[in-house]
């Protein structure tokens, strides 16, 4: 967003084109700077998770910093079918924006979010509560707190941090299962609570009406079993595309100096093929069919690398917060 | 200064710090609560002299604990779990109950999820000075709290908990105990885990943490004896942790999980609603429920599935087909039931011959029933919330064991309820043969699906049956009358003067007088029953010079004693309103306020709120104004002295002609309000005359007198509350505490207009209340002038009752009174001896702008909640005082059978049943059953019955409703229960003692 002269973007262009590329911070082409992660950040969230990127280990500031929160609300709905994601930026993220610019700018970021994270395919299957009456609905938050560049790869990151973080409470629903028939068979075991799973057995008996209307949580403690798709939400990756080559984490400046950036959405299921997402290409420059598949073959590369970090930190996270820190409790 | 430090905590802590958990809201969410938790260390053990803790905490248990159980000689505390205070509750209250007890914050939180009302029955144990509680808040201190493992549930979690601090204590005793030279470490005393939890006591086994049954500790206490029978039936279970149950047959199914029940009444498959039992038949109960016009009939044990009178239950209503109409039969539980042994219906043994019974006495033939007077029919497939109390029993004799009747031995025997709306309850007791005769209260515990019978446990005895003080409390408990003295927090309300509080002199400095307009000029008089000590309100009325008349009605300003949110306020409010029983009166407020500072007594001046009205002389009403005043009344009346007065020629002073004035508009009010369509109801009403005080024996009964005076109080009685009703409700809308009596279904009327139609051939014309008096005027029998009166009472019969409601909490078109048909209503005229008339002071003060209205009383949930309790305490109230009088008619009964050799009164048939008629015997206002032994010719249509004429060869004789007959009263002793009951036998128009 940083507007910069002609002659800065020039000096730019020149250096990260120059043999060997030279950037600012001095680190090569396909370097990140240095990320953090935080996950479990807001208790009171079902999920949530905090990103930063490239932040100052000194005093602890600069960097693109972003937190995402995943928040489960029961809903009565139909087919059970939306969930939605929601991508705020904060205005101190952006001071220098009109509150209209920032409108837009929001409005971008959150329909890339949206566009490759609700897709059909890769909604969460133990979302539902009661088949057809009320299901979770998972509202995904996401907030940029600081914005010094590669924003995408941050708001994803924190993003998949965050639906990898989310817990879904248990549910048990409840049924009344009216009685047919004559009053002879009173005695006859009547299994008025029935698992979702476990209603085969009566398939038969078409007197009875199944009519599932309520759900209990069996256990109020419980954080709930881990959402369905940890496999599958996405990481993306932004290449910065100058002409002859392209780098990553871009910072502001950079940023703004090249024409075209290509992003690119994968996720890399622990059985199968990798699964590009989706791409998009942002920018006024101009590209073809041919720099774009040898661009996507690069992109997966890194983006299995941004993964199995993600993948290694995320179950860290996860140890340190439950079973190191009750060690810790029981060993003070 | 004490040094304060603030520790920070790391946010790595989260899973030790913060608590959370999910929560399931009313509407369906599902919220997520987070709770802060700090760990300390300066959490006291509750031991006196402890050197491990600090030593300025307060402390409650004594040093070396409690020495007299015989296991633990060397002293010891009990730590009882979770389990112990949800079932033995009782016993642990008991007074003999006194080794010193820590309470764990963990066992506080269990007991209160699981259960509200035994949670606040254990807050109540924990503040009482007699007992050695001491609450250890272990969830705070650091050593012995306890982070939830992966894949526990929270029940296991608890128990380690509990473990965790049971086994932190007795190191901790080491410690505050440091050994000293020359004694051994065994002198410790030990803190002992009671749980009836076996796999928690295994558990505690292991970790060498001492812990026992309830039964094995109560066992080795110095006063089993009497200990051992307030052990709940649940605590029975021993060392085997499942006792062979599977051998014997279910007698009733299971009931369904609360959440299946709620997820099926939220469907309107199931329906929800009080269970009440049918106190002819004990296997017929009914469930109202709003979906049906007509409660839900349920018929038979199986189909009542253990449910007892009061409880909520949650009913699945069968098949149209199937809907019944009750039985027209009484069925006496003690009858059918009575060769049912209490030891061996264990093994429900004779169960055939038991079945045969019950299902002979249940078939009645429903189907010959004309359609209309079907009612849904139904099972209880499950109970939202038991209202188990402690009921008022007798030891059915026959029950005990005749070999051992003098014996201590333990054994199991029936309990009879007092009230004929309860199943027997099965008890086991060592003391037996000594209660026999006794009335005793006793506490249902469970009622498992093997068993015929409930199983509960004795709790106190009251004394002897009929002694007057047994049947005086037994009275009270069985209406939940609260009749503790007041205690030393409410009296500190009163004034600091007692009795010889006064208003103090006219002074705008004085506080009493401020804002008060002085009346005390005023010919003020009031007029009440005889022997009335709570005067609550005074009128008077005088002519205005421009041809007006001013009337005014001056109620007691208790709201100036009673302040809110004060212990008085609160007991007050929990107390409802006064009971007046025949010989003794429970107040609402301590004494000295009803009967001296707020008692509008003559001659002294006394503080008041006036409600003074201008009227035409027509009693139309020009204006209305509500002051808070200062009276003098001039003279107190009973009813028969005023009317003595009134009618005097030769009187004619400023009184007289004042209580004159008032009669004139009483009347003219009176006339407009019937015009309105107002009830002229009845209901029996009957007056006892005891003897003197000290005589229990009462001399006569004798039906209440009307005087014309009755009837001028109560008009501007009406007026006042009327008028108050309309500026409280204007002043505050949303909470304004009034009176409402709905209109009665049409429904309810059916058998009563049917009845009438086919026996007398009058209608009854139920589409207003206006239409209704009109109709209930003409139902008039020539012969009988007592026939309307009988007409009336059933018909009151038929209404729904009035209640207080808060004017915020219903639509605005249902605030009407039914009976007195009146738009609005309130109570704000008895405020000594009815809650909800202090509230309404309140609210009228605000009103005027005399004090502002108290925060809770703006808060629509908070005076729906008092409703609530004014409600229910009102009902109990008036079904107490009723008893009270039964009960002293009984008693003259008696009395006059001694005397007279038989009693015979003239009675009303008022039901017919295929075995019996029930009789209403208005001199007494006595209610009765006249049962044949064989059954009759009984025709439902037509509600008469045939039977065999006394006299051979006569043609059989027909009875029917609304018959006069003539019947014996006899009082007898029922030889098991020892309750004395009344008999009632026809002697006209046929002697059924032969039938």
């Amino acid at each position: 967003m940083a507007s910069i002269s002609k002659a800065e973007k020039a000096y730019i262009q020149s250096s990260l084109l120059s043999d060997p590329p030279l950037r600012a911070d001095g680190r090569g082409l396909i370097d990140f700077r240095t990320i953090a992660l935080e996950s479990g950040i807001a208790p009171i969230a079902n999920g949530s998770a905090r990103v930063s990127i490239g932040k100052n280990a000194q005093d602890g500031g600069g960097g693109t910093e972003v937190v995402a929160a995943a928040k489960l609300e029961v809903e009565s709905v139909g087919d059970g079918e939306d969930w939605t994601s929601c991508n705020d930026s904060s205005p101190t993220a952006y001071p220098l924006l009109s509150p209209n610019a920032l409108d837009d700018l929001q409005h971008d970021m959150t329909s890339v979010l949206n566009a490759t994270l609700s897709h059909p395919t890769i909604r969460p299957k133990n979302l539902g509560i009661l088949p057809g009456r009320k299901s979770w609905l998972l509202n995904l938050d996401v907030i940029v707190f600081s914005d010094a560049g590669n924003i995408f790869d941050a708001i994803f990151m924190a993003a998949r941090a965050a639906l990898w973080d989310t817990k879904v409470p248990r549910t048990k629903s409840v049924q009344y299962r009216a009685k047919k028939g004559d009053r002879s068979d009173a005695t006859q075991a009547m299994d008025m609570d029935v698992d979702e799973t476990a209603h085969v057995g009566s398939a038969l008996d078409t007197r009875q009406t199944i009519q599932v209307t309520d759900f209990e949580l069996p256990d109020y403690w419980d954080e709930g079993e881990p959402l369905d798709g940890r496999q599958t939400w996405p990481v993306c990756l932004t290449l910065n595309l100058l002409p002859t080559l392209h780098f990553l984490d871009s910072t502001l400046q950079e940023e703004a100096s090249v024409p075209l950036k290509l992003l690119v959405f994968y996720s890399f299921p622990l059985d199968a093929t990798p699964m590009l997402r989706g791409m998009r290409l942002l920018g006024t420059g101009v590209s073809d069919l041919v720099q774009v598949k040898s661009l996507l073959k690069d992109g997966e590369k890194y983006a299995r690398n941004v993964w199995v970090a993600l993948e290694g930190k995320l179950k860290d996270e996860d140890l340190r917060r439950n079973k190191k820190a009750r060690e810790r409790f029981l060993n003070r | 200064m004490p040094e304060i430090t603030i520790l920070k905590r790391p946010r790595e802590e989260a899973v030790i710090t913060q608590r959370m958990f999910f929560k399931k809201t009313a509407r369906g969410k599902v919220i997520k609560v987070l709770r802060e938790r700090y760990l300390r260390d300066d959490i006291s053990c509750g031991i006196d002299g402890c050197r491990a803790c600090d030593a300025t905490a307060q402390t409650v248990l004594s040093r070396s604990g409690d020495t007299t159980h015989k296991n633990f000689p060397t002293g010891h505390y009990i730590l009882p779990d979770t389990n112990v205070f949800l079932a033995q509750m009782d016993l642990i209250e008991s007074n003999f109950f006194t080794p010193p007890i820590i309470i764990l914050q963990t066992v506080m939180e269990e007991v209160r999820h699981r259960s509200l009302p035994l949670y606040s029955r254990l807050k109540a144990l924990t503040t009482t000075d007699e007992r050695k509680v001491w609450v250890f808040y272990n969830e705070f201190r650091s050593e012995t709290a306890i982070v939830r493992e992966d894949g526990e549930t929270p029940n296991d979690r608890n128990d380690r908990g509990i473990r965790k601090a049971a086994e932190w204590y007795n190191t901790h005793l080491t410690l505050a105990h440091p050994p000293i030279r020359g004694q051994s470490n065994s002198a410790l005393p030990k803190v002992v885990l009671i749980t009836d939890d076996y796999a928690n006591r295994q558990k505690a086994d292991k970790d060498k943490i001492p812990c026992i049954s309830v039964r094995n500790y109560v066992d080795g206490m110095k006063n089993s004896d009497q200990l051992l029978d307030l052990l709940s039936a649940t605590g029975s279970d021993e060392v085997e942790p499942t006792r062979a149950v599977a051998g014997r047959t279910a007698l009733y199914d299971d009931y369904l999980p609360m959440s299946t029940l709620v997820a099926g009444v939220k469907a309107g498959q199931l329906y929800q609603g009080h269970f009440n039992a049918n106190q002819y038949n004990y296997l017929e109960g009914t469930v109202p429920v709003p979906a049906f016009t007509k409660p839900i009939l349920l018929v038979g044990r199986e189909n009542m599935n253990r449910a007892v009178q009061g409880d909520v239950v949650v009913v699945e209503v069968f098949d149209e087909r199937e809907w019944k109409a009750p039985t027209d039969e009484v069925i006496d539980q003690e009858a059918t039931l009575k060769n049912d042994d209490a030891e061996d219906s264990e093994e429900e043994g004779d169960d055939m011959m038991v079945h045969e019974h019950e299902s002979k006495a249940l078939r009645a033939e429903h189907t010959k029933k004309a359609p209309t007077e079907k009612q849904p029919t139904g099972r209880v497939v499950g109970i939202i919330k038991r209202n188990w109390r402690a009921y008022v029993c007798h030891i059915d004799s026959t029950s005990l064991t005749s070999s051992n009747a003098t014996s201590l031995g333990l054994q199991t025997v029936f309990a009879t309820p007092v009230s004929r709306l309860l199943p027997r309850i099965r008890l086991r007791t060592r003391q037996a043969p000594s209660l026999i005769g006794n009335k005793i209260l006793v506490t249902i515990d469970r009622w498992d699906i093997t068993s015929r019978y409930p199983e509960g446990h004795f709790v106190r005895t009251l004394g002897k049956a009929e002694s007057k003080e047994a049947e005086q409390e037994s009275l009270l408990l069985e209406f939940e009358v609260p009749y503790r003295p007041f205690g030393k927090a409410i009296l500190d309300c009163l004034p600091p003067e007692g009795e010889q509080w006064v208003v103090p002199p006219k002074s705008t400095a004085s506080p009493e007088w401020r804002d008060r307009a002085d009346l005390r000029d005023l010919i003020i008089c009031s007029i009440d029953p005889p022997g009335c000590q709570d005067i609550d309100d005074a009128l008077h009325a005088r002519r205005l010079t421009n041809g007006n008349i001013e009337a005014g009605v001056h109620i007691a300003d208790v709201s100036h004693f009673v302040h809110p949110e004060t212990a008085m306020d609160n007991e007050a409010a929990a107390r409802g309103s006064t009971v007046y029983l025949v010989d003794k009166r429970i107040d609402m407020l301590p004494a000295l306020l009803g009967t001296n500072l707020c008692s509008l007594r003559p001659h002294v001046e006394r503080l008041a709120f006036s409600v003074i009205w201008e009227m035409t002389v027509d009693a139309e009403i020009v204006d209305v104004r509500f002051t808070k005043s200062v009276i003098a009344s001039k003279a107190a009346f009973e009813y028969g002295e005023a009317q003595l007065r009134k009618d005097d020629p030769k009187l004619n002073d400023n009184l007289t002609q004042s209580v004159r004035l008032l009669n004139s508009l009483a009347q003219k009010l009176k006339a407009k309000r019937m015009a309105a369509g107002a009830l002229n109801l009845a209901s029996p009403e009957v007056k006892i005359h005891l003897d003197s005080s000290e005589s229990s024996d009462p001399v006569d009964v004798e039906q209440k007198a009307l005087h014309e005076t009755n009837s001028l109080v109560e008009e501007f009685m009406l007026l006042a509350n009327t008028s108050v009703a309309k500026k409280t409700q204007e002043s505050f809308p949303q909470t304004s505490v009034l009176r409402r009596h709905l209109p009665p279904p049409p429904t309810n009327f059916e058998k009563l207009q049917d009845i009438l139609l086919k026996r007398k051939g009058l209608k009854l014309d139920v589409s207003s209340s206006g239409a209704l008096a009109d109709s209930l005027d003409k139902c008039l029998d020539p012969k009988e002038p007592a026939f309307n009166t009988l007409v009336r009472i059933m018909a009151t019969r038929c209404m729904l009752s009035a209640e207080y409601f808060s004017s915020g909490s219903v639509s605005r078109d249902t605030f009407g009174h039914y009976g007195l048909a009146s738009p609005i209503y309130t109570h704000f005229t008895s405020p000594i001896r009815r809650y909800a008339d202090v509230l309404v002071h309140r609210q009228l003060a605000a009103a005027i702008g005399y004090t502002p209205l108290h925060p809770s009383l703006h808060s629509k949930m908070h005076v729906e909640r008092i409703m609530e309790v004014v409600n229910r305490r009102h009902r109990m109230a008036q079904m107490a005082g009723r008893a009270s009088v039964e009960f002293y008619v009984g008693l003259a009964l008696k009395g006059r059978n001694e005397r007279e050799k038989e009693v015979t009164e003239d009675a009303f048939v008022i039901r017919t049943f295929r075995n019996g008629l029930g009789v209403f015997v208005s001199k007494l206002g006595l209610e009765g059953l006249v049962m044949f032994k064989r059954d009759t010719q009984f025709d439902a249509e037509n509600y008469t019955i045939s039977v065999p004429s006394s006299d051979i060869g006569r043609p059989d004789v027909t009875i029917s409703v609304f018959d006069k007959v003539t019947v014996r009263i006899e009082v007898e002793k029922d030889k098991n229960t020892q309750r004395g009951r009344v008999k009632m036998t026809l002697v006209s128009p046929v002697d059924s003692r032969a039938l």
